[in-house]
């Protein structure tokens, strides 16, 4: 627990220190930003048309949550899916490049300690880039009357998928000395469970549905429109310890290799 | 204190280190030489519990590496050849991280890295970033991170390589002054260093121990001959001559000669008897005027070289056989 916790604050440490981490947060406000001012401007025009038409008002049924949050909260995971590769890719290769893994390997360590570490300090960021995000609901709750309950379940999801995306940057990270490399396996391993949506529109059964269940965004859709549902809770923690457990293998294996 | 057990390491199908023992007692400062690629580091990586063996067992404070590796850990630092460090922290951040990574907190961490920053010339450049430090440094810095808790053992690959002189010099009086009570391993192929620090040596070839003991013992096991160089003015030929018939000398060289008819000798001896006094009086007896007289030590370069090139001459036997 000790060790984990130093290993979290030099992570941070590390990563405050270098320009990356101020270009990457700001890119992912001014992005939220857009995103957000996007849909809320949509849907002023949205509101005010059928303000003037109730019989459609009542047939579409907009609410300010689902017409400027449920896009704004989507867009999270897209973004994520570049934004996570770039978080995670130096935290093994980078210590596989400078040989600063050789000392951390002759610490009195577990290797799930330094995983531990890692994966903390990259959550950490991550969390502090969704609390960020948390301004648009506040900002719009100004102005009408939001659904807390379904923004609570969509930050649970954001948090569970952001969980399984980082995870899966770590181990590509643990699989080279090259953060281009790392950022690019883990980019391709993220965009892949993307398409499978996709193909499984085009596939058939049984295949189809395998495709879909495997795909995050089907899961990630659910936390969104504010549905709980415990299949996908387990499907994204499920990620999270498939990767941590090849993770560890990984160090195994380099430590073996030497 | 240290004991190593018929220890073999592949790199795939490729040989690290085949069949090493050796054992090093409390306090002793084991050196070990080798050229490269002979297999130091892995001997050493192993040691640390970087990396486990293929065969063959590793002792480090009497605690085994393979079974209980956090444990061993706990009574070692390791200075690795690369020297790797963090160039983004401060280097008193730096000592805070290693020192907490090795199991210490509170005032006993604190005391710890005020310890090494001291003894290892450091308080200057505590709040300065790693990665703006010179060489120099940045090996004190190294050597700060392997002490900070105090270990009863201390593994070094290197700790001198790519310094220069000056700074060689400096972080070789910093080691022996941290000697203390210390086991230490040190690794290097700059033979002077291991005359000035070490107790004993290992030397290791192609994988193999070569040879292994106290510098002096080494030195006088391969020292059966002794080599004398002279310098005389006179006849080259008759010098030559008067000096064969000394008792114990086997071969007189003529080296070459240079202005003023001085001729250089080199005279091969049987035996570690000193017959130094004997070649003078037959310089003198062929009329010559001796100008240089010195007896030839054997260094530990020639130690080194002998073993190195012994084994490979070995080899060859072997396979024209």
């Amino acid at each position: 627990m000790h060790n984990t916790f130093y290993i979290c604050r030099r992570e941070l440490t590390s990563f405050f220190f270098s320009p990356v981490a101020y270009v990457i947060l700001a890119a992912w406000t001014v992005l939220m930003g857009i995103f957000y001012s996007g849909a809320f401007l949509s849907y002023a025009v949205v509101s005010m048309q059928l303000a003037r038409n109730p019989q459609a008002a009542a047939q579409y049924n907009i609410t300010p949550t689902s017409a400027v949050l449920e896009p704004v909260f989507s867009s999270v995971t897209v973004i994520l899916l570049f934004v996570a590769p770039l978080l995670t890719m130096r935290l093994f290769s980078e210590e596989k490049k400078q040989g600063t893994i050789e000392l951390m390997l002759t610490f009195p360590l577990r290797n799930g300690q330094m995983f531990a570490g890692k994966y903390l300090s990259v959550l950490s960021i991550y969390l502090i880039m969704l609390a960020i995000t948390l301004v648009y609901p506040i900002i719009l709750s100004t102005f009408v009357k939001v659904d807390w309950s379904i923004v609570s379940s969509a930050y649970l999801g954001m948090i569970l998928a952001g969980m399984a995306f980082l995870s899966v940057g770590l181990l590509a990270s643990s699989w080279t000395s090259n953060q281009i490399v790392a950022a690019m396996i883990a980019f391709m391993i993220l965009l892949a469970t993307f398409l499978m949506e996709a193909l499984a529109i085009a596939a058939s059964e049984p295949l189809s549905s395998i495709l879909r269940h495997l795909s995050v965004g089907m899961h990630m859709r659910n936390f969104i429109r504010g549905i709980i549902d415990t299949r996908d809770i387990i499907y994204l923690i499920n990620i999270n310890i498939l990767c941590g457990f090849l993770v560890l293998r990984s160090l195994e294996y380099y430590r073996w290799r030497g | 204190m240290i004991r190593v057990e018929n220890l073999t390491k592949y790199y795939g199908n490729l040989r690290g280190v085949t069949d090493i023992s050796f054992q090093v007692e409390e306090g002793e400062v084991l050196g070990f030489l080798g050229p490269n690629g002979a297999g130091k580091s892995t001997t050493m990586r192993i040691l640390t519990g970087y990396m486990p063996p293929n065969s063959g067992s590793a002792w480090v404070a009497d605690i085994n590496v393979s079974e209980s590796p956090l444990e061993a850990q706990k009574n070692l630092g390791y200075l690795p050849e690369t020297n790797p460090l963090y160039a983004e922290m401060t280097v008193r951040a730096y000592l805070n991280f290693v020192a907490s990574m090795k199991g210490m907190s509170g005032a006993g961490k604190e005391a710890g890295i005020r310890r090494v920053l001291g003894s290892c010339g450091l308080e200057d450049v505590a709040h300065r970033l790693i990665g703006n430090l010179s060489k120099g440094y940045r090996q004190r810095v190294g050597l700060a991170q392997a002490m900070v808790n105090d270990p009863p053992v201390l593994i070094l690959d290197e700790p001198t390589s790519g310094l220069d002189p000056a700074q060689i010099v400096e972080i070789r009086n910093l080691i022996t002054e941290l000697k203390g009570n210390r086991t230490l391993i040190l690794s290097t192929h700059i033979l002077p260093e291991v005359n000035m620090v070490c107790d004993r040596v290992v030397i290791i070839h192609r994988g193999r121990i070569a040879a292994e003991g106290a510098l002096d013992t080494l030195a006088a096991n391969m020292q059966a001959d002794s080599t004398i160089r002279i310098s005389a003015v006179g006849v080259a030929g008759a010098l030559s001559d008067k000096m064969k018939t000394v008792s114990g000398v086997e071969r007189v060289e003529l080296l070459g000669t240079s202005t003023g008819e001085e001729a250089h000798f080199e005279v091969h001896a049987r035996g570690g008897d000193d017959i130094r006094s004997n070649l003078v009086a037959a310089v003198f007896a062929a009329e010559g005027k001796l100008t240089e007289i010195r007896q030839m030590r054997l260094t530990l370069e020639d130690l080194f070289v002998r073993i190195v090139s012994g084994e490979q001459k070995d080899d060859e036997e072997t396979v024209n056989a």
